[in-house]
């Protein structure tokens, strides 16, 4: 009976330390996964460019996020962009690609999303390169190198 | 405090295999749990303080300390449970091991800027602790390499020599390259300056590796040559000197095969260890019995006879672990170091000091031969020599000297932060 519990035991004692060596594994990759995002910018076909300067702000953001097919941006861990700013909600606002352009749309946010000044309703709105992306505190220069521009479109 | 509650989930678990170890100690009835289940919950909190206090003042990088707590945990209910004394000592030991650690980190990365001048004092201060061993040691295992003085602890010397070995030839590697930043020198001056640098390292090596030999630690001088060989490989530049340095060490092995009785019972009781299981062959046949023993999951903690491989709570700890958690186990202990020497590597890369670097690789390398040395040893994929396995093996010499090279490894990425801060 001691050795069948004393058996039984290890097995979880093993099976712990490898979850503990999974935990570490992820928590490293993700902390790699953030370096490579801080020095890339550049390569994704669009990105986002932070307007404001980082020394007024009081919480943590990247000069500079790229955006793929589908951005989640807002205070929640599980978004894609992270902006700790008390002002946003947890899933504020999204940036997805659809049939070759970007498109901008608020979830429901609290404080709302302001694309060049103006509030955004609840259609999804699509960007132009040089278009000002205010969230929260935040206001992000929206650049989408060789697409339709601001200029272009006039 | 976000900081610490975002990644606590290692340190949970962490917390959940201590429990797990005092409940199999329960299990396997020793006589003094309570004093067990008190320095248990003293380690738990140290390292909860120790985390939360990395953490909290971004001393750098927080993957180390608790890696090292993992290993030692492992290594407690090992010691316990082979010897209840043993794991008490060893328990002591970590507290103390611990209080190394932020000793280290503290003297470190205060006066980082500062050790890269001390070069020959470091090889002095060596050689100085060679000679009082020769002089005053007392002899055990049949070789003279401990220092008993009254009133203290029994100590290794040749267990603290080796952060002074690394130190130097950081230093002697670093400053030949890091005096002569921005200006531009002729490639055939450069050389000349490198090979009096070069013939220094050399010198330093091949003494220390001397002293070794005679104090008869084959273990220590393998990982002395190794660090060397791996300071060579990085720093060296120079191929001709690589190679002549590779002839010596392959000339010097040949020779001591050849004359050296000691090291020909070893040889041969890795070769063919079977031929003569009751002499030269019995240490090293005991361990592979246990680790076949334990089999893919192993007997059990307290389920196996680990007393029967001898000196098993130092150098075949690792035998006893894989006959009772298993070879499942055993990897598991081996992916444990490997994250280690990893983190080390990656401090080394990212720090912008060169000796930093230098000194964070050196003992990374350290780390991970002394590892693959034992490990290997025990399971006899090369000859066996007498090395402790860092953090697990029961010796307060090897604790200390492991934690003080963490501590400076810690210190290490800390500096790191406040440099790239500044450039921010």
């Amino acid at each position: 009976m001691q050795a069948f519990f004393s058996k039984i035991l290890t097995y979880i004692f093993v099976f712990i330390i490898y979850i503990f060596i999974y935990v570490i594994i992820r928590m490293i990759f993700s902390d790699i996964q953030m370096m490579y995002r801080k020095k890339t910018g550049g390569l994704a076909e669009a990105y986002l460019k932070l307007i404001n300067l980082r020394r007024d702000l009081d919480f943590p953001v990247d000069e500079s996020y790229e955006i793929e097919d589908n951005e989640v941006i807002g205070r929640g861990k599980n978004c894609s962009i992270v902006v700790p700013d008390r002002f946003l909600s947890l899933k504020h606002s999204r940036i997805f690609k659809n049939s070759g352009k970007f498109y901008l749309e608020d979830l429901g946010s609290t404080n709302g999303t302001y694309l060049n000044g103006t509030a955004l309703g609840d259609t999804a709105v699509e960007l132009l390169d040089g278009d000002k992306i205010r969230i929260g505190r935040v206001t992000f220069l929206f650049v989408l190198p060789g697409g339709a521009s601001k200029g272009k479109s006039k | 405090m976000k900081k610490f509650f975002q990644n606590i989930r290692p340190l949970l678990l962490l917390l959940l295999l201590n429990a797990i170890g005092m409940l199999l100690m329960y299990i396997k009835g020793v006589d003094t749990l309570e004093d067990m289940a008190i320095l248990c919950s003293a380690m738990c909190l140290l390292s909860i303080a120790m985390y939360a206090i990395i953490t909290l003042f971004s001393l750098g990088d927080s993957y180390l300390f608790i890696i090292i707590s993992m290993l030692s945990t492992v290594g407690i209910i090992m010691q316990s449970r082979i010897n209840q004394d043993d794991g008490m000592r060893q328990m002591k030991l970590y507290l103390v091991g611990v209080a190394f650690f932020f000793i280290a980190l503290f003297v470190y990365k205060c006066f980082h800027k500062h050790f890269e001048k001390f070069t020959f004092f470091y090889w002095g201060l060596s050689m100085a602790l060679f000679a009082f061993t020769a002089v005053f040691g007392t002899v055990r295992n049949g070789a003279k390499n401990w220092i008993d003085l009254p009133g203290l602890p029994s100590i290794q010397p040749s267990e603290f020599i080796r952060i002074l070995f690394v130190l130097s030839l950081a230093a002697i590697f670093t400053r030949a390259r890091s005096r002569k930043k921005g200006k531009y020198i002729p490639y055939l001056e450069r050389k000349k300056i490198k090979s009096t640098r070069l013939m220094f390292a050399a010198g330093i090596a091949f003494s220390n590796a001397l002293c070794l030999f005679l104090q008869r630690e084959w273990g220590i001088a393998l990982l002395f040559f190794a660090i060397y060989i791996a300071f060579l490989y990085i720093y060296g530049e120079n191929k001709l000197f690589f190679a002549a340095n590779m002839v010596l060490v392959i000339f010097a092995a040949f020779i001591g095969v050849k004359f050296m009785s000691h090291i020909q019972v070893r040889i041969s009781a890795w070769l063919d260890p079977f031929n003569d299981v009751d002499g030269k062959g019995y240490q090293i046949v005991r361990s592979l019995f246990a680790i076949g023993e334990g089999g893919f999951a192993g007997t059990g903690i307290g389920a196996g006879s680990p007393y029967l491989i001898p000196v098993v709570n130092s150098d075949f700890i690792f035998s006893a672990i894989c006959e009772e958690m298993g070879v499942l186990g055993g990897v598991a202990i081996l992916m444990l170091y490997f994250l280690l020497v990893y983190r080390g590597f990656k401090i080394s890369l990212s720090s912008t000091n060169e000796f930093n670097k230098a000194v964070a690789m050196g003992l990374s390398v350290m780390l991970g031969i002394q590892t693959f040395i034992i490990v290997g040893g025990v399971t006899k994929l090369i000859p066996l020599t007498g090395i402790t396995l860092p953090f697990i093996s029961f010796g307060g010499s090897s604790m200390i000297t492991t934690f003080i090279v963490m501590g400076m490894l810690q210190a290490i990425s800390s500096i790191k932060g406040e440099v790239t801060d500044e450039i921010e």
